[in-house]
């Protein structure tokens, strides 16, 4: 790496305020979002550079998002119904599982409860006993307001009132993930974010502190900046490449390490759901836009080759597709850090974990949540630094637990692969909250940040992962009273869902996309 | 594979505040338990029983096990408290409030206390506890008659009555269907496997049986203690290791304010409701003797001293015997947490009720929260301490000693610029924490740049309109005596 010596370019962002020059490598979803965020939210405390190049590829990660990005899309002041139709959006209810646990089976994992959350105990508790019971009870499924919407096409925004039954769902958006940078780039923009176009090709460190002093593009021109927010993608161009942060790698439990996506024609009703369907080697989703319909198959490149992928996922997609497959390379795992120095990892560039719970945007969204909260002076304090990255290291671990559980709790031995995630050893904090809910259907307590309680649920049972026991205070209801009430949930859950608008019908009224491109 | 078979039958050990408390939870939770309480009189060294300041959480308790204000107030003639008046803790700082509810509100989205900090650096700002309605109403010993936006989460405690109190839980526990076996426990008896109670014998020489032993027996843990494991002291975190506690017969008027006086080895403290009060101490034998402590507090008052060693099992639960209260957390009761403790431990003893294999994942979880919430309470008492500042020896040790890791986390955030972390089991609020942080005079070194997206000036009107708002809403309010009769007449 070259040092801060010999002629000092003059950068043309300059400044000679107290505000810190901020710069953001690369200007993907995570470049775009953190350079909309900051702006908006930090006017008074720093200037923002970004600097990309058209001639990179944007990955565009997470065209399925989490209810999150509501927060934070409300924080930039963006409107709803504009937002969906600039990014030809849909709404997402859950992410639907099929052939997981065995071959033949599907569930959803939907954002929201089951039952009504009111109960002295959760839902699945009183279900399960009936079950243990040998009565006849619906899936659980069933009992959750947002898997009934998602598997009937509708959808409606959810009420306020928390005694309502459709108070009890949440929602996400499915959307275009290249047409996302490109909006967020106009917000940033107009709030006075400067975006230099060029490929970067040195980072210079400054040899007494061994902060990064600037970068150097192409053309010959060095943005110097106070703090650089790498967004650079896989590459990890400063973070990875010019710091060596290390990169723990999580393949032996997370081992798909490629996908190939390719979008196609929507032959079917619009789902406002996301699908994840198991394959021989790892999964594919299914991604239902306005205008199309996203593919993509996760593989591990241990179990079967690029060629095969392709065609695999070629031969099951439902339209013709309209362009060429593409393929991605990847691996499990994070930054040992992700705020070294005066640098920040934003999205790919601080880890990667593969899309199978939506959580690419999440995570970008949670960087930049403890980047404004935790937004440094000019110098910088480790108490803050370390605050960050013990933030990011909680929301990775957390999720990754949640996602090898996927892949652990089935009973698929039907392919290699499917035998190998079966039968390999997991996390000891993984292994103690599967073994928790086997016995007594109960989850380990996590009240704030991603997947709470009925997520597990969801998922524990949607892979068979069944409790033996419940809770004693399920077997406090007589045990007609019970099964009434479970009957009365279904067929109020049931009528409300039929009443609601068709998801499409519901979209081309409030956000239909601009152009039928 | 089938699980293991439901515990049929508990025995409670323990026939003080926390036994009878837990065996009527225990039964009015999880009915179909058999519930037998070994009742022999609380021991000497219990804390629970003779402290009659509670938290808040204690009304949430009463309405989970279905006892009304009017058994609770009216009938065991309690007090209500609305938070601790902390006077000497910072030389030269006035005496502050922590009481049980918001201070300030939150200003365009920003938290209260950052703008409050703004306010103070660019000129005069009235203390922090100026803002808390529940303070305000406390100091003015008033009482939120009405629900107001001023103050929309206060939270009363309550003063007990101890005898009265005692009274009430054993019938509402009998009255449930606790059986009671009023006797002593004169030996523990352990099982082949390790770590499992086989039997109590008891004075009357009779021995008792049960699926699972819970342990009320107060800070010795008569039975949890015999099943070893580590005790993790607090000693050097909270040091204090001698409490003097007198029962006051009602002296002038009731106060919704403890008062909670720092004191050259240690505190003390005063309590008194329309039925009961309470004087007491808490003190660092290295520091000072007995009788210099003694000489500090009323002379017409008989003082009972008990030896404390605070601290907690490293894991609570082991096989078939579960401590509760002061059995698992022996604490000094500097906010109050004794009951609460106890409270706490019940409600999570039902919700993670285990089968009779005491599998270990299970008791594992009922551990990690337990021991968890049991480090922030000792974080928050510890807190007092290392933000004193004062110059007697004993607290010049006290607040030169590096804290517990968690706290210095907590510390280090809020001394950077106002922050907290977010840890899971947390009793206090973030706003309990501020009371005593910027109570005690710890200010961050800057302010949040969140912060700033208000402009100054509104800022400063937004804090004196609430205010004014917080000074008309106690102001209106009707006076304690008044509003705890009307109650009275009402119950």
């Amino acid at each position: 790496m070259r040092t801060r010596n010999g002629a000092r370019l003059a950068g043309e962002h300059m400044v000679n305020d107290s505000r810190l020059r901020v710069v953001v490598v690369g200007g993907g979803t995570a470049g775009w979002m953190t350079a909309a965020a900051l702006t908006k939210l930090l006017p008074s405390r720093c200037h923002v550079h970004l600097v990309e190049s058209e001639a990179i590829g944007i990955v565009g990660v997470g065209e399925a998002t989490l209810p999150h990005i509501r927060g934070f899309n409300e924080k930039l002041g963006i409107d709803e119904a504009d937002f969906m139709a600039s990014t030809r959006a849909t709404f997402k209810l859950g992410i639907e599982f099929r052939d997981w646990a065995r071959v033949g089976d599907s569930y959803i994992h939907p954002f929201g409860t089951f039952g009504t959350g009111q109960g002295e105990l959760d839902f699945h508790h009183y279900w399960n006993r009936a079950r243990q019971e040998g009565q006849p009870v619906a899936p659980i499924d069933d009992f959750s307001m947002a898997v009934t919407m998602a598997y009937l096409n509708r959808f409606a925004i959810p009420n306020p009132d928390p005694s309502t039954i459709e108070s009890t769902f949440n929602y996400a958006y499915q959307f275009d993930a290249t047409l996302f940078a490109p909006y967020l780039r106009r917000l940033a923009e107009q709030m006075g974010a400067v975006r230099t176009e060029g490929r970067i090709v040195d980072v210079e460190l400054d040899n007494e502190t061994g902060n990064v002093a600037a970068v150097r593009l192409e053309s010959g021109e060095r943005i110097e900046g106070d703090l650089f927010v790498d967004c650079s993608g896989f590459v990890s161009l400063i973070m990875g490449n010019a710091l060596g942060e290390p990169f723990e790698e999580w393949t032996k439990w997370l081992p798909c390490d490629r996908a190939v996506a390719v979008p196609c024609q929507t032959r079917t009703a619009l789902s406002p759901y996301t699908s994840a369907i198991a394959m021989p080697a790892g999964w594919r989703w299914r991604i239902p836009l306005q205008h199309r319909t996203g593919n993509g198959y996760v593989y591990s490149s241990a179990f079967t080759t690029d060629e095969d992928a392709r065609a695999a996922l070629v031969g099951v997609v439902e339209g013709e597709p309209i362009a060429e497959p593409r393929v991605l390379k990847f691996k499990a795992g994070r930054r040992s850090r992700s705020w070294v120095r005066n640098c920040i990892a934003v999205g790919l560039s601080s880890g990667f974990l593969e899309p199978l719970e939506s959580t690419s945007i999440y995570l970008i969204q949670a960087a930049i949540t403890g980047l404004v909260e935790l937004f440094p002076e000019r110098e910088i304090s480790p108490v803050d630094r370390d605050e960050f990255n013990r933030l990011i290291d909680a929301e990775y671990d957390w999720i990754r637990d949640f996602l090898i559980l996927h892949y652990h709790a089935t009973e698929r031995s039907d392919t290699p692969f499917w035998d190998y995630v079966r039968t390999m050893s997991v996390p000891d904090s993984l292994e103690e909250k599967m073994e928790l809910f086997r016995r007594r259907g109960r989850i380990v307590k996590h009240r704030e940040g991603l997947f709470l309680d009925a997520s597990w649920v969801a998922v524990y049972i949607g892979q068979r992962v069944l409790p033996e026991g419940h809770d004693p205070r399920a077997d406090l209801p007589p045990l007609p009273a019970l099964m009434q009430n479970i009957e009365d949930l279904h067929a109020q859950i049931r009528s409300s869902a039929e009443r609601m608008p068709d998801h499409r019908s519901h979209i081309e009224r409030y956000c239909p996309m601009m152009d039928a491109a | 594979m089938t699980l293991d078979r439901s515990i049929s039958k508990v025995v409670v050990a323990g026939g003080g505040l926390a036994g009878w408390s837990t065996a009527a939870a225990l039964k009015r939770r999880i009915p179909m338990l058999a519930i037998e309480i070994v009742s022999s009189p609380p021991p000497a060294d219990s804390i629970v029983d003779r402290v009659i300041s509670t938290l808040p959480s204690i009304m949430d308790f009463h309405a989970d096990i279905g006892l009304t204000e009017a058994d609770t107030i009216v009938r065991a003639q309690s007090g209500l408290r609305a938070g601790t008046l902390l006077d000497g803790w910072a030389a030269g700082r006035p005496a502050y409030v922590h009481a049980y509810g918001n201070y300030g509100h939150a200003i365009d989205g920003t938290p209260f206390h950052q703008q409050w900090l703004r306010a103070r650096k660019a000129g005069e700002v009235e203390p922090f506890d100026r803002f808390s309605p529940a303070a305000e109403l406390g100091r003015a010993a008033r009482v939120a008659g009405t629900d107001s936006a001023v103050a929309p989460e206060i939270g009363y405690g309550l003063h007990l009555t101890l005898e009265r109190y005692l009274q009430l839980m054993r019938a509402y526990a009998l009255h449930l269907g606790v059986t009671e076996r009023p006797a002593e426990i004169s030996g523990v008896e352990l099982r082949g496997e390790v770590g499992f109670v086989d039997k109590l014998l008891l004075s009357d020489g009779q021995a008792i049986r049960a699926d699972l032993f819970v342990d009320c027996t107060g800070p010795s843990a008569k039975i949890r203690s015999q099943l070893g494991g580590e005790f993790i002291g607090w000693h050097r975190w909270l040091p204090c290791d001698r409490l003097l506690f007198a029962t006051s017969a009602p002296e002038g008027d009731a106060q919704l304010l403890d008062r909670v006086s720092a004191t050259a080895w240690g505190w003390q403290w005063r309590a008194s409701s329309p039925a009961s009060g309470s004087i007491g101490a808490s003190y660092s034998s290295a520091h000072a003797g007995r009788g210099e402590v003694i000489a500090t507090l009323p002379p017409s008052l008989e003082f009972a001293e008990i030896p404390l060693r605070q601290g907690r099992w490293a894991q609570p639960w082991i096989g078939n015997c579960v401590p509760i209260g002061d059995a698992a957390v022996a604490i000094e009761p500097l906010e109050w947490t004794n009951l609460h403790l106890v409270h706490s431990h019940v409600d999570r003893l039902v919700s993670m009720m285990c089968g009779s294999d005491f599998a270990p994942v299970e008791l594992f979880e009922y551990n990690r929260q337990s021991g968890a919430e049991a480090d922030r309470i000792r974080d928050f008492a510890c807190l007092h301490y290392i933000a004193a500042r004062r110059p007697e020896p004993f607290w010049k040790e006290a607040s030169s000693i590096e804290p517990p890791e968690s706290l210095v986390h907590s510390v280090s955030l809020f001394a950077e610029r106002g922050r907290l972390p977010y840890y899971e089991e947390e009793t206090f609020t973030r706003d309990s924490w501020l009371a005593v942080l910027l109570g005690q005079g710890l200010e961050p070194r800057r302010t949040d740049p969140l912060a700033d997206i208000v402009p100054m000036g509104e800022a400063t009107q937004s804090i004196a309109k609430y205010r004014d708002a917080v000074k008309t809403f106690v102001d209106s309010q009707p006076g304690y005596q008044q509003s705890f009769s009307s109650l009275g007449q009402h119950a």
